[in-house]
């Protein structure tokens, strides 16, 4: 019955615009300047001919006498004295922690260049998310500075040392206030170091701030429970997933770890066990959590608590003031029946608000404690420490700085002057310091404020360490030399209070062995091989709730009215991260900057999200600039016309918009952290503001109708309810023409295959960055991806279709149900090389430099093609991607591979391909040869897993399986006899490699 | 004036003949025999012979006059059967050493023939060219290419050369007739003798056959002599440059027989075989300093080892102020190809010798194979895979047998001829 759903990927698609129906017929994006040429004017003067010929001679001559240069001379540079461990053109791997998660660092000849997830990490469980996964990258960032800075002058670390010492002992002496300011620090030695430096300078405060602050989940466990804590939640435990604005999926607390605890509900293993959970996502922008969603329905900041409060009332709670939500019946609908299935699923349930409101979060916490959610899917005794920021703190830190009682603050991974709200006022009061320091590793907009800057290593450069859930320690090893004289923030914490212990490395491993160590009776050698330490976790105690509700209903009250203030061009300002750039501290990451947002697809930009409805009321286009005006900040924007944004609202990224963020990401889009509003002591991401036109328009550097092809039904889904009477519901397996071009070849040995599980990908894109890693992917810039030239060699198609009941949106009926765009539901599918048996690519090339293997892969042999690009038009995945540049020769590609030293990060077993190339989708064949040879040298036969490719193995969810066909007991061949299984555009019989299993929604008529 | 125009003459004609001769000389097929025995001698007779000295068996030069011809490609063929045929020459012959002759049934009798040709010329006498050596020190390689390159250079710039001294001479023929007409003097002997003189050649221009002869010539010169070059352009076989250290492998590897692993224990489980590290030469060095030959002074081609390491040699301590030793990578394959060592060395146990040749031989290491992607096909095409006793291979030549019962599985029936197998 889905087979004639309309699936779309932008609404230009959707409405068939001319100027989408001419950009999909042509092969350039611009228009070529053919005619131009070939005019009168151009054919007919003698100048250009004459030109013409004299070019021709001057390019003869050029290129003979260039091509008689001598053969270079390469030199071979052995090691004077080899480190054992180190031989040549063989990875090791060694054990790390990004961001909490323990990691596995492949290194070649000692420098970094892959990183990967550890497999005994209890929340990654071996993947790894993008910006993990592009971490590697800020190791080789040339923004970086080159050694410490004191009074904006090059100096030496003994000069910066006196100095931060006299002037700390000034400020001792005086008795003023030293200040520690930094983002949330679970790092046990760190908290050591700031310890034992506040013992020495007794007026010490650290202070932690998060740019995007989770302060009102802890300020309402402390109100509720007493416990001022981030609770663990457990989403592998939840039958029904209830969430307010919570992004868990993109950049709420732990996607990582919650994407994998989400999916194990919903995954193949899951489905064949008859079971699915329920995700029921009430939000305002279109978020990558809300597209996964079982069901989503758009609501504005201001309806949130209110619906919230509908809810608990729904549920038996005793509340006051409930009301209905006058304008969103369709919310109001919902509520009731989420309602009816929480009281069914009391237990297994969970309730989210993405609110950093106390009051929402304190009326979120009585939900969860009258479903009896806590214990099972929430547990408060084993907290989580990822953050710990406190927005009251800062706040008081900076009216102490302009009563001037402060003398000395120091900054660590902490960028107020960028991620404050109110950055004049912070900036204004830190003039009045005497002595500021910033351990950032470059002139940021706070380190450039400051008199000292003391950089930081980068972590693949230094020791340390991390606890970012109760009992679960990791550990952070350095993997190269420091490439620039920079230092650990700790050592010199420890050098300027005179530590008995100097050296942070000896710090660490005494700190560790008097505490976890002891505690677990793991040595230091198994912890740095293992990579963490996980202590046995405290039994998860039941909660009940028993506050007085009504103040807290008051306060929801008060904020929603604020928020929905009336008004022609009255809009709710919906503040998000996204999930490649985030909170802008890796801004500076071209591999992030051009990962395509898993909704919008836009890159390197932020933008105004609009409903199409709503903009149209407001005469409002796509490409328009506008602006968006609060009593405090204005900032003009380019529109997004957005599909399942909720009406009346407009969602504004934050981490754009860094004036200092270096090469790749100064200036790129605008900064939205001005929007930020400070209620009731904690800082709010929804605000009331005006939006009005301005003049211009901006093309924003979007992929989403890039490589189309051209209306086919390529991405299949069903209901539960359908997958149960029928396990191959929606696969919809077309008609196959058994005609055939090509002949039938065995495929003896190996038969590389892929299967891609559509219901566990969350569209994440951290695949798209382990392929740009592992395969020396050029990243090509804005202006590039405007000309559809990105060269990401797997992309996640998102498509839209509308939700109408059961009614759903088809092909015959399609414009007159344009109105709903409010209720879209999203399927996201990651598209690569298909590996055709029978691939029309290779069929065209004239000089066979596309052929096929014995072992089911499609190769390209890069020497060999010519760049006739008749592979990329006749592939009919649109996989194929060509080389306009020489990326990394080339001085406009100045921001990632044409610099020897970011050249580093490139993977030395990978051709970095030449101008007028194509390239695509290898299925890591250098995996696949590393793997084999691995298995040849031990003399055994090879296991299915021993080789994965990047995108398989950075899989959050696991939705990528890859490996031998031709062995039945493999992974990847159970997957794909699953009944849901299908191929793209099967009908075509072209017999792709990879094959795909269709989505599945659990999803309840009203 | 007169004695310059016949100078010129007397110079294009010789000019003609050199080039004649030079041309002819290229096309003789002799040469091509001692070349072709050279490659075989290396491949397969160094292991025990030398041309002017006894390994195993005995120096080679002169064998050609000590024994005929047919009874050498009987012994090189299979001697121990020709022994065991009691051919007396052959008892007495074997007598030489108690190491016995192998055989070598796959030489066919004109690869003996030439083996014999390449036996009696020797090896060619190196052209010394001193800015070859120059570049070889400064690090660029004197090879084939350029020089051949040079060669069709000189041979151009001698036509164009040519040609200019006949236009000149054309030109001082006709300044003379004019000033002499000035003076009145008798032109008309002058041109009779000239016209004499050019009426030969004047005929023959007029003769189509000849012009078609020479212009045949010109056109399988030319395109034999490009159609070489273009083969050979980029292909650096013998590339033979001077290293900043004077290691011999045939001290190393041939007389004290160190195993190759010893020192590039890369190859073995890397895709590098990799150049030693100085620390494994010092694992003998710090004792072994030849000063036996040097009046008791360390040889000063190992001090370059102390002198890298900064290590002394009398409180053998190493010092802090190193420079690594820049050797000249002499195998360079291009960057799109990928080459793994332990594929080739440790499962497939090809010798290092099938494709560095003699190494054990070679004072100096220079390029024996061409490291053409022909030449790696040829070989995948004729090599067996070596899949005994490696589990890896058990299904994949259980499936080949199910499909060509028979045929031998050399690297290129399990698809190695595939573009992805080295090209990524």
């Amino acid at each position: 019955m889905e087979s004639n759903k309309k699936y779309w990927k932008g609404l230009e698609e959707l409405q068939n615009t001319k100027d989408f129906v001419e950009k999909s017929k042509n092969e350039f994006a611009e228009s070529l300047p053919m005619e131009e040429v070939l005019n009168e004017a151009g054919l007919s003067t003698v100048a250009p001919r004459r030109d013409f010929l004299k070019a021709l001679g001057f390019g003869l001559g050029a290129v003979t006498l260039a091509a008689c240069q001598k053969v270079p001379v390469h030199k071979s540079i052995p090691y004077l004295v080899k480190p054992e461990e180190v031989i040549l053109g063989i990875p090791n791997y060694y054990t790390s922690t990004f961001n909490g998660h323990s990691v596995l660092v492949k290194t070649r000849e000692g420098r970094p260049i892959k990183i990967e997830g550890n497999p005994n990490c209890i929340l990654s469980q071996g993947s790894l998310d993008a910006k993990g996964q592009a971490s590697v990258l800020d190791l080789y960032d040339v923004s970086k500075l080159k050694g410490p800075v004191l009074n904006d002058a090059d100096a030496d670390w003994t000069k910066v040392d006196k100095f931060i010492q006299d002037e700390l002992l000034k400020a001792k002496n005086a008795g003023k206030k030293i200040r520690i300011v930094s983002s949330t620090v679970n790092s046990p030695s760190t908290k050591a170091v700031i310890a034992d430096f506040a013992a020495k300078y007794p007026n010490t405060k650290h202070i932690q701030v998060d740019a995007v602050s989770y302060t009102g989940i802890i300020k309402a466990n402390e109100n509720s429970f007493g416990k001022a804590v981030l609770p663990r939640y457990r989403f592998d435990k939840a039958n029904l997933i209830v969430s307010f604005g919570a992004d868990f999926l993109g950049t709420w607390i732990s996607p990582l770890e919650f994407s994998r605890q989400y999916v194990s509900k919903r995954n193949n293993a899951s489905l064949e066990g008859k079971k699915m959970s329920r995700h029921i996502q009430f939000e305002t922008g279109m978020s990558i959590t809300g597209s996964n969603a079982d069901a989503r329905l758009p609501l504005k900041p201001s309806e949130e608590g209110i619906a919230l409060l509908n809810l608990y009332a729904a549920l038996g709670g005793v509340v006051n003031g409930s009301k209905p939500l006058a304008n969103n019946p369709n919310a109001e609908k919902a509520i009731a029946l989420a309602a009816k299935e929480l009281s069914a699923a009391k237990g297994a349930s969970l309730v989210l608000s993405g609110s950093n409101d106390v009051s929402i979060q304190i009326l979120v916490n009585a939900i969860n404690a009258l479903l009896g959610n806590y214990g099972t899917t929430i547990d408060l005794d084993n907290p989580s420490y990822q953050y710990a920021g406190n927005d009251a703190e800062f706040v008081e830190f900076v009216n102490e700085m302009n009563r001037g009682e402060v003398d000395a603050v120091f900054f660590l991974n902490s960028n107020p002057a960028y991620e404050f709200n109110d950055s004049k006022s912070f900036t204004d009061a830190l003039s009045k310091v005497k002595l500021r320091v910033s351990f950032a590793d470059r002139k940021d907009e706070t380190a450039s404020l400051c008199q000292v800057i003391a950089p930081n290593h980068h972590y693949l450069e230094s020791w340390g360490d991390s606890n970012p859930v109760e009992g679960y320690y990791t550990i952070v090893q350095p993997t190269i030399n420091p490439v620039y004289n920079s230092r650990n923030a700790e050592q010199g914490l420890l050098i300027w209070s005179e530590n008995a212990v100097t050296d942070y490395y000896q710090y660490i491993q005494n700190n560790w062995s008097k505490t976890v160590l002891a505690q677990s009776g793991t040595t230091w050698k198994d912890l740095l091989q293992k990579g963490s330490v996980t202590l046995p976790v405290k039994s998860s105690g039941v909660y009940s709730f028993s506050r007085d509700l009504n103040s807290v209903v008051q306060t929801i009250i008060a904020n929603s009215k604020n928020l929905a203030k009336g008004g022609e061009k009255a809009i709710e300002l919906h503040i998000y991260q996204n999930v490649a750039i985030g909170d802008g501290k890796t801004a500076n990451n071209p591999w992030l900057q051009e990962l395509p947002d898993p909704v919008s697809k836009v890159t390197w930009d932020n933008y105004a999200a609009i409903n199409p409805k709503f903009a149209e009321k407001l005469g409002i286009a796509e490409l328009d600039l506008v602006e968006i005006k609060t009593d405090k900040y204005t900032v003009i924007l380019p529109v997004l016309l957005q599909p399942g944004q909720a009406s009346g609202t407009v969602s504004i990224a934050l981490g754009y918009g860094r004036a200092k963020a270096g090469k790749a990401g100064s200036d790129i889009g605008k900064n939205a952290y001005p929007f930020l509003s400070l209620v009731n002591a904690t800082l709010q991401t929804a605000v009331s503001a005006n939006i009005s036109k301005a003049s211009g328009t901006y093309e924003l550097a979007q992929t989403q109708t890039h490589h189309t092809i051209e209306g086919r039904n390529i991405v299949r889904e069903t209901t539960l309810k359908n997958f149960l009477k029928d396990p191959t519901a929606g696969t919809g397996h077309a008609h196959v023409n058994k005609y055939d071009l090509w002949n039938e070849f065995e495929q003896p040995g190996h038969n590389w295959v892929m299967a891609i599980d559509l219901n566990a990908c969350t569209g994440c894109g951290a695949c798209i960055v382990a392929c740009n890693a592992e395969n020396n992917i050029p990243v090509v810039g804005r202006d590039e991806v405007r000309r559809r030239r990105e060269m990401h060699w797997i992309r996640i198609d998102r498509y839209y279709t509308i939700n109408d009941g059961e009614n759903k949106l088809t092909k015959e009926d399609e414009i007159s149900k344009l109105e709903n765009l409010d209720n879209v539901s999203v399927i996201h599918q990651p598209m690569m090389c298909q590996h055709c048996d029978h691939a029309p690519c290779e069929t065209v090339c004239p000089v066979l430099a596309t052929v096929h293997s014995s072992e089911g892969l499609n190769q390209m042999a890069y020497n060999r093609c010519i760049g006739t690009r008749y592979c990329a038009n006749n592939c009919p995945y649109k996989v194929r991607r060509f080389n306009w540049f020489n990326y990394w020769n080339d001085s406009r590609f100045d921001n990632y591979m044409n610099n020897e030293f970011t050249q580093l990060v490139l993977n030395p077993d990978v051709t970095t391909r030449s101008r007028g190339v194509m390239e695509k989708c290898s299925m890591c064949v250098q995996r696949i040869q590393a793997g084999k040879l691995a298995a040849k040298l031990d003399k055994r036969k090879l296991k299915d897993g021993d080789i994965k490719v990047a995108c398989q193995q950075t899989c959050p969810t696991n939705a990528i399986i890859f490996g031998d066909g031709n062995d039945p007991e493999s992974e990847v061949s159970k997957a794909l006899k699953s009944e849901r299984t299908y191929y793209v555009l099967e009908e075509i019989n072209v017999k792709p490699g990879v094959g795909y299993q269709t989505k599945v929604r659990n999803t309840v008529e009203v | 004036m007169r004695s310059i125009s016949l100078f010129f003459r007397s110079v294009t004609k010789s000019l003609i003949l050199v080039t004649l001769l030079s041309s002819a000389a290229v096309s003789s097929a002799s040469a091509q025999d001692a070349a072709a025995g050279a490659a075989i001698f290396k491949q397969k007779c160094t292991a025990c012979h030398g041309l002017e000295k006894a390994v195993v068996g005995p120096a080679l030069k002169g064998i050609d006059t000590k024994y005929d011809e047919a009874w050498l490609i009987k012994w090189i063929k299979n001697a121990p059967a020709f022994i065991a045929s009691g051919d007396p020459i052959a008892i007495k012959a074997s007598e030489y050493s108690p190491a016995m002759m192998s055989a070598f049934p796959e030489l066919s009798d004109d690869d003996i023939k030439n083996i014999i040709a390449y036996v009696k010329v020797g090896d060619p006498k190196p052209v010394v060219d001193p800015n070859a050596a120059q570049a070889g020190a400064g690090g660029a390689g004197a090879n084939d290419g350029i020089s051949n390159f040079m060669l069709f250079g000189l041979l151009a710039v001698i036509i164009i050369a040519f040609l200019v001294v006949l236009v000149l001479n054309k030109v001082i023929q006709t300044l003379e007739r004019v000033m002499l007409q000035k003076k009145g003097i008798e032109v008309e002997e002058e041109e009779v003798i000239a016209k004499d003189r050019l009426a030969g050649l004047k005929k023959l221009s007029k003769n189509k056959k000849f012009i078609m002869f020479v212009v045949l010539l010109c056109v399988i010169f030319l395109g034999s002599a490009g159609w070489k070059g273009m083969w050979e352009t980029g292909v650096h076989t013998g590339y033979q440059p001077v290293q900043p250290i004077k290691f011999s492998h045939q001290l190393h590897a041939g007389i004290n027989k160190i195993d190759c692993q010893y020192c590039h224990s890369g190859a073995y489980s890397s895709k590098n075989a990799s150049i030693p590290s100085l620390n494994v030469c010092m694992n003998c060095h710090n004792y072994v300093n030849a000063s036996e030959k040097y009046d008791g002074k360390t040889s000063p081609e190992i001090m370059k080892i102390y002198n890298a390491l900064d290590y002394n040699e009398d409180t053998k301590v190493y010092g802090k102020n190193t420079k690594p030793v820049e050797w000249i990578r002499i195998h360079n394959l291009p960057d799109l190809a990928y080459f793994n060592h332990s594929q080739h060395v440790s499962v497939a146990g090809i010798e290092c010798q099938k494709c560095h040749g003699p190494i054990q031989t070679m004072e100096e290491v220079y390029q024996y194979a061409p490291l053409t992607m022909k030449w790696c096909i040829n070989c995948h095409r004729e090599t067996e895979v070596n899949h005994k006793d490696n589990p890896y291979y058990d299904k994949l030549i259980a499936a080949h047998d199910k499909l060509k019962k028979g045929e031998k599985v050399t690297a290129a029936v399990l698809g190695g001829l595939e573009c992805s197998k080295c090209h990524y």
